[in-house]
């Protein structure tokens, strides 16, 4: 199409609708980048309000498991509780961060503000808008670890909690896991019609995994069932492997759960780009 | 010219509901085109078939050559939208957000800043740059929507009721600026259902209700056919109607028309000497008006639901 108006850049070359479809789903593009920027730009412009929360969080369980109430929980071994707790903090707050971020976060760009339907006029496709997502709340929550991080950090004189320089691998741990908790709340999301039926992910399946996790109490004074159940959550392998990085002994059941978590962010992934283009495009 | 829009059976159904019920029109490059109807015609839902949004159910759509089925990121890339809906980033200022929109389209850097500038100077807004959105006007708005929708240079720019909501100087000054755009060579698709919008902007238009086209064409046109020159427009006592209908029983008879809309009645085709006479007659003259037919009258003809008579 010969136009001098539209010379620089020069115009997109032709593609098909839907490029590599696959099973429903356009694989996402460069522009998930373009999306996530967008987020990133908006986080920054309100970081003073957007930081406290996830500094304030783990402050407020440490200093009161630590100076207290800890001393009521009595471990089988010498550890103490708060140095049980951390590697669990370390985890479930990030999700938190990231889950919130996937539902409330997400839904307001939805029905609230417009945004998606602001990017959907652009070259950007649903699955990028959706991924972009995705990869904002799992960023949030790297946001979150390192606070949690730092925290740590300035606690472990007095308290031990850091044992090896391991903590670290907790980052693209996280990543992968918040991959996998922002897909299923945004799966989540997508068949949301009011903000208050946001709240019900968090009360039936966020919280309840919290508790059974093994991140607040350990797994093996629970009966059967409940370790069963406590497999099926994504939150408890994440634990599981976070505990051996920050004590600094990794084992080979960690793998294990590793292979758990990617296998089932995977799906987790593509189904909720599936489930929220159903709903963005109509 | 050629057509930049190629609509032919357009057709859109969401389930038992059908938006737009096999619709064929066509845009001519570097025209203001107009799409009229009331709430629930169809036309954001055709607004939105041509912006690639919302997939066809059934039909043909070609934009700038390009098939909305196949080509809807190239399409996209070449077209500017400014929404019905205010949906400006409002935690950002007036500046980033044009430089968050810019990205979609991969237009960063110089280019970015260079087209930027245009496009905030070109809508009267160089001095906000740094505003946050919550400070602007909703006229500010609508004008930084239409800067934004300016980044990617496009070829057409697609409006959706761009001016519904704001106050008369603000509609003026979005009216000259899409003027300007227009002089500039783009061609523009704009929705509304103000007539005073569409005969202030639109060169061609079409009539849309419940899904369908009522018809088509340029509004001088469309008004000579429909209204003709001149219209009495009447709003009268209950005790009045009988009275003036029996005074107009000539006028009828040689091809006048009267139509009931609502409480207001509507003659067509009549003469001064007619019109003087329901003057005479009824008790309030200023109740009473002849004058020029407008593009509304041809609205309320094809869209009102009035007892032709």
């Amino acid at each position: 199409m010969a136009n001098a108006k539209t010379a620089a850049p020069a115009p997109e070359p032709a593609r098909r609708n839907g490029e590599l479809p696959l099973l429903g789903v356009a694989l996402p593009g460069r522009r998930t980048y373009r999306v996530w920027q967008r987020h990133r730009d908006v986080f920054f412009q309100l970081w003073r309000a957007e930081l406290f929360p996830p500094i304030l969080e783990p402050v407020i369980v440490f200093l009161a498991f630590g100076l207290g109430l800890g001393t009521y929980v009595e471990l089988t071994g010498d550890q103490d509780y708060i140095e049980f707790l951390a590697p669990g903090v370390l985890v479930i707050f990030p999700m938190f961060a990231a889950t919130f971020e996937a539902l409330w976060g997400a839904y307001f760009r939805l029905e609230r503000s417009g945004t998606y339907a602001a990017i959907l006029a652009t070259p950007a496709r649903p699955e990028e808008i959706i991924a972009g997502d995705i990869l904002w709340a799992a960023t949030r929550m790297q946001i979150s670890t390192i606070l949690i991080l730092v925290v740590m950090a300035v606690f472990t004189p007095s308290w031990g909690l850091i044992d090896s320089p391991l903590v670290i691998l907790v980052l693209p741990l996280n990543l992968l896991a918040g991959l996998l908790f922002s897909s299923l709340a945004m799966a989540y999301t997508s068949r949301v019609r009011s903000i208050s039926q946001l709240s019900y992910f968090f009360s039936l399946a966020v919280v309840p995994m919290f508790w059974i996790s093994g991140g607040f109490f350990p797994l093996d004074d629970l009966p059967g069932w409940a370790q069963v159940l406590a497999w099926l959550t994504p939150v408890f392998h994440a634990i599981e492997i976070n505990r051996g990085l920050v004590t600094g002994h990794p084992q080979w059941i960690d793998l294990v759960h590793l292979v758990i978590i990617i296998a089932a962010a995977l799906p987790a992934f593509w189904f909720s780009l599936w489930a929220m283009r159903r709903r963005l495009v109509t | 010219m050629a057509a930049i829009i190629e609509a032919r059976g357009l057709r859109k159904q969401y389930g038992d509901l059908t938006a737009v019920d096999g619709i064929d029109f066509d845009v001519e490059e570097g025209e203001v085109f107009g799409i009229l109807g009331p709430n629930g015609a169809g036309k954001t839902t055709t607004i939105r078939m041509i912006t690639c949004v919302t997939p066809l159910t059934a039909g043909r759509l070609l934009v700038d050559g390009l098939d909305v089925n196949q080509d809807d990121r190239a399409i996209k890339s070449r077209l500017g939208i400014v929404p019905q809906d205010d949906n400006l980033d409002e935690d950002l200022s007036v500046r980033r957000n044009l430089e968050v929109y810019a990205r979609y389209y991969d237009v960063t850097g110089e280019l970015a800043r260079q087209r930027i500038d245009e496009g905030l100077d070109l809508m009267q807004l160089g001095d906000k740059s740094g505003e946050r959105i919550q400070a602007l006007s909703g006229g500010m708005k609508r004008r930084l929507i239409v800067a934004r929708a300016l980044v990617n240079d496009p070829r057409m720019m697609v409006l959706d009721e761009p001016t519904t909501g704001l106050d008369p100087q603000a509609r003026h000054l979005v009216w000259r600026k899409l003027r300007l755009l227009r002089e500039r060579g783009v061609t523009i698709v704009l929705t509304t259902h103000y007539m005073d919008e569409a005969e202030q902007l639109c060169e061609r238009l079409v009539v849309m209700d419940q899904g369908r086209i009522l018809d088509g064409g340029r509004p001088r046109d469309l008004i000579a056919k429909y209204a003709g020159e001149n219209v009495l427009q009447m709003h009268l006592m209950d005790d009045e109607q009988a009275m003036v209908r029996s005074l107009l029983a000539p006028a009828l008879e040689r091809g006048g028309r009267v139509e009931q809309i609502e409480d207001v009645l509507y003659g067509y085709d009549l003469t001064r000497e007619d019109a003087d006479g329901v003057e005479h007659a009824v008790a309030d003259p200023y109740r009473v008006d002849f004058r020029r037919a407008h593009l509304e009258d041809v609205f309320l003809i094809l869209t009102g639901r009035g007892l032709v008579e």
